[in-house]
């Protein structure tokens, strides 16, 4: 699942919950698969590191 | 034709005439061609039978030097300067006399920007025929990109303003850089590979940044193959070569034209602050919008109770209501709201008295009022 598709459903969710017609246990599993959701864009957000690398493609690329 | 050498022993030995028109003779079997190159060191004159030129080699620096008949050149009126960009005709010759190597030409063409942006417009229609530029193939970037590819110059300014404004927008960015030629011959096939080392590498979007130059130094970006590579690239490819009113075909083939490297860098890269934020957002909304739903929950388990409560009492008080209105009709049909009119019941040996011929003469009757009564004997009847 990328980044935008689990931000995407999570406020999907929050929309949801937030007309208050879902029903308890459905707003209880909304919540808890809103709270999954929020963590894995968390999680994707924190393993970002902010490397700068430098490919030696010059090399490569003088090669016939 | 033989060439004849002088024999030292068992040493062959040419005179430099006969090397001359040895090696004159080997290249006039080569065949006529057409070279391209800039005009430099014209040399005319009225008593020589031909005119010279060297002709320069816009990206390596290259010389090759030309002859051509003067007849010929007058002809053409090409009127050339110096830096004048020529495709010539002719073939490969050696002036015996001096042993210089040069060409001979037959024919000259001016090449100008005109001709190369005839070139370009044709390489850009079929290239549209084949679909390479459509709408349709355009890929959305990713939103939050994993590790970004970016092909450059080593030229610091292109390179830095992409870097700069990703890691502004989002610093925890993970750039993959790819330095490479930007310019000259080898930059069409240099920047393709290193397209291409940079998928390989694992990126899941290529940013293709240069600064602005000359229409030549941009043509490596509308170079076919070059062009071919970004539409092919497994990942979307954001292009931002040379300045806004420059179009080279790579812009078009690209899923993403920026104006500058700056504003490419920018697109490639959500805004951490507004990310973080929308996300917490969506966090508050998640328990404010749970806690609703308990709360309306409550609330309708709340009502039910009440009406539950209620429920007895509301029972007792219908009763009653019912009681009071048929007690109300009994009322209004009771003989004595009639008595209280001024009508009487009259009575004979405890019957009511509906008709005259009830009743003799002389007998006793008890009258009934609204208030009390009396009694009475009968006078007549009829």
């Amino acid at each position: 699942m990328t980044f935008e598709e689990a931000q995407k459903e999570l406020e999907a969710i929050v929309q949801r919950l937030e007309t208050g017609e879902a029903p308890l246990d459905e707003a209880l599993k909304l919540w808890e698969r809103g709270e999954e959701l929020y963590r894995l864009c968390k999680e994707r957000l924190d393993a970002a590191e902010g490397k700068i690398e430098e490919l030696a493609s010059r090399a490569e690329a003088a090669k016939p | 034709m033989k060439v004849e050498a002088i024999e030292y022993g068992d040493r062959k030995v040419y005179s430099v005439g006969a090397f001359n028109r040895g090696v004159a003779s080997w290249l006039s079997r080569l065949p006529t061609v057409w070279v391209e190159g800039e005009v430099t060191e014209l040399r005319r004159s009225s008593r020589w039978a031909s005119v010279f030129f060297t002709l320069k080699d816009p990206d390596d620096g290259s010389c090759l030097g030309v002859s051509m008949p003067r007849g010929q050149f007058d002809a053409l009126r090409l009127e050339l300067a110096d830096g004048d960009r020529v495709h010539a005709y002719g073939r490969p010759e050696l002036f015996e006399a001096r042993g210089e190597f040069r060409l001979r030409a037959l024919s000259l063409e001016r090449f100008g920007l005109g001709d190369h942006l005839a070139a370009l417009e044709r390489l850009k229609k079929k290239l549209a025929a084949e679909g390479l530029f459509a709408v349709e193939r355009k890929r959305a970037l990713p939103l939050l990109p994993t590790r970004i590819g970016l092909v450059t110059g080593n030229d610091a300014a292109a390179k830095r303003d992409v870097l700069t404004a990703v890691t502004t927008r989002f610093p925890p960015a993970n750039v993959l850089v790819a330095e490479t030629y930007v310019q000259g011959p080898r930059a069409a096939g240099a920047v393709v590979e290193a397209l291409r080392a940079l998928c390989r590498e694992g990126v899941d979007v290529v940013v293709v940044a240069r600064g602005g130059g000359s229409f030549e130094d941009l043509l490596p970006f509308s170079d076919e193959r070059l062009v071919r590579a970004i539409a092919d690239c497994p990942v979307p490819v954001v292009s931002a070569v040379g300045h806004e009113q420059d179009t080279p075909l790579c812009d078009l083939a690209a899923d993403v034209r920026a104006s500058t490297p700056s504003v490419a860098g920018r697109l490639v890269v959500p805004d951490l602050a507004q990310l973080q934020e929308r996300l917490d957002r969506s966090r508050a909304g998640l328990e404010r919008g749970t806690r609703r739903s308990l709360e309306r929950e409550r609330q309708r388990l709340d009502r039910a109770h009440e009406r539950l409560r209620r429920a007895p009492r509301l029972h007792v008080e219908r009763s009653r209501a019912r009681l009071e209105q048929a007690a109300g009709r009994l009322r209004t049909l009771s003989p004595r709201a009639t008595l209280e009119r001024g009508y009487a019941i009259v009575r004979a040996q405890d019957a009511i008295v509906r008709s005259g011929r009830a009743v003799q003469p002389g007998e006793r009757v008890d009258v009934e009022l609204a208030e009390g009564g009396f009694g009475a004997r009968v006078e007549e009847t009829n």
